[in-house]
């Protein structure tokens, strides 16, 4: 199949699955960072529950495998009377894997900050809330910037767990099986795609350096 | 890096206590007590009212059969892991040693490779294999269909995972190498790599948790892993939920201990872990 082909026949549906893969991961990663600080907060806090709750919430989603948890949501949890459409499943999936993650990039940036720093903030008598919103937070969001760009990526490439249930019309991952199940793509589908990954991956990766280079704190 | 290693600075944030924070603190611990009680509780409950709770669906965790049926399936994991772990050691080394080779082109093109292999979901490259591969006539089995891609998937992230190690060797090393006549080669080989394992070793570990997930996608191309194996379990007892929250404990399980082991490591060889996380995104 030669490229101009493939590009007249399936073009239309390169240009859907790839703005559904950026429109997934957008979606995945806004509301894994907002999930991470949140479970962040509650492994910080004094709560001692919470604490718990907070770290076995990332001991289990870092560890779970996509495919599993993915598995579970679509297969397993209609048992239990909780449907949720394909695209939600896997968003799902990927939001929990990768807040917890997330959070743990967070705890490293919290613990990048010098001990000193958060004794200086309690002499000037701040409350543990306030000193939380004026010291930790923007320091840890500051140092994170690095990791949580590779986090974009690795959230990027999880969407790729779409292709093991049917979306219409399918991510970029799917759309390659979808060619190959229909036609004898050769290789020039699946190097479109990979080039398409790829490509947004390393624009993801330079955003994510501009950005590091502003606000990264020189010590 | 770990919950464990940061309980320091937790607890740097907030001094002691005195009796009115205390007794607000187990006001809201109080609370927190009751609302984690009342989730869990709601959750057990949505698996009785379910009917998901009835002893046929969990009576075969009793029998013996279950659990050595779900060990080979195991046996398969580990293999596979371990298999596409020593792929990815092999050619993130070679990858590594093209892009610190004074060749700029060398360097440049190992570059790319890197990056794309980093940059590509695993399971592209495992369709790729199992879709592709085969049209141009070339027979694999379902083992190599597996292990390959995840393989070459791992390799880009442990090229820079080496790379890291090399450069943390100090220079004078490499220096005193020098000056002592050695070649460019015999110095890498003998004097820096053998150091740079020791930096590398812990994360080399943390990295199998990511090639052992990524082999339970091993049912595309129907390898006996344990989750192709947890499949055949539910077409026999007719008992979807119990087996899949098993096999994904169990996965837990397996996956927090290598993190486990990778970070009691790193921390007695006063190494830090190199991940995905923590290197330059490009």
């Amino acid at each position: 199949m030669s490229i101009s082909e493939l590009l007249s026949e399936y073009g239309d549906m390169y240009v859907q699955a790839l703005l559904g893969t950026w429109w997934m991961s957008l979606v995945s990663f806004a509301f894994a960072m907002l999930l991470a600080l949140i479970i962040t907060v509650f492994r910080v806090c004094p709560i001692k529950p919470l604490r718990v709750v907070g770290d076995l919430y990332v001991q289990i989603f870092r560890n779970i495998p996509g495919v599993s948890l993915l598995i579970i949501l679509v297969y397993a949890l209609p048992y239990l009377k909780i449907v949720m459409d394909y695209r939600l499943c896997v968003i799902v999936t990927v939001i929990l894997v990768a807040s917890a993650f997330g959070s743990e990039n967070f705890m490293s940036g919290i613990n990048t900050i010098g001990v000193g720093q958060i004794e200086a903030a309690r002499s000037l008598g701040m409350g543990f809330g306030k000193m939380l919103r004026l010291v930790v937070i923007p320091q840890a969001l500051r140092s994170a910037v690095l990791p949580m760009t590779n986090l974009a990526v690795a959230v990027l490439l999880t969407t790729a767990l779409g292709s093991q249930v049917p979306l219409s019309p399918p991510e970029l991952t799917g759309l390659v099986s979808y060619i190959n199940t229909r036609t004898v793509g050769g290789i020039l589908p699946f190097v479109i795609s990979a080039l398409m990954y790829a490509g947004t991956a390393f624009v993801i990766g330079v955003i994510g350096n501009a950005i590091d280079k502003k606000v990264r704190i020189v010590r | 890096m770990s919950a464990t290693n940061s309980t320091s600075m937790r607890d740097a944030l907030y001094e002691s206590p005195g009796p009115h924070t205390r007794r607000r603190i187990r006001f809201w611990t109080a609370i927190s007590l009751v609302l984690v009680a009342v989730g869990i509780g709601l959750i057990v409950r949505r698996f009785y009212v379910t009917g998901q709770l009835a002893p046929r669906y969990w009576e075969l965790f009793a029998r013996p059969t279950t659990w050595i049926f779900l060990g080979k399936g195991f046996l398969g994991t580990i293999e596979v892991s371990l298999m596409a772990g020593l792929i990815a050691i092999v050619l993130g080394f070679l990858l590594m040693l093209g892009r610190m080779s004074s060749s700029r082109v060398l360097s440049g093109i190992c570059r790319v490779i890197i990056n794309f292999f980093r940059g590509v979901p695993s399971l592209l490259l495992i369709y790729f294999f199992f879709l592709v591969v085969p049209t141009y006539g070339v027979k694999m089995s379902s083992f190599w269909m597996i292990t390959l891609p995840v393989g070459l998937a791992a390799s880009g992230v442990l090229a820079e995972v080496f790379r890291g190690g090399m450069n943390a060797v100090p220079k004078g090393q490499s220096e005193a190498a020098y000056s002592l006549g050695m070649r460019k080669m015999k110095v890498t080989m003998k004097i820096v790599f053998p150091q740079a394992v020791r930096y590398v070793i812990p994360s080399l570990i943390s990295q199998l948790v990511v090639v052992v997930k990524d082999t339970t996608v091993a049912y595309v191309v129907s390898f006996p892993d344990m989750l192709q194996n947890a499949r055949v379990l539910i077409t026999n007892y007719d008992a979807l939920v119990s087996v899949y929250f098993v096999v994904a404990i169990l996965y837990i399980l397996v996956n927090y201990a290598i993190n486990h082991l990778a970070v009691s490591l790193a921390r007695r060889s006063g190494t830090s872990i190199i991940s995905r996380t923590s290197e330059n995104p490009v």
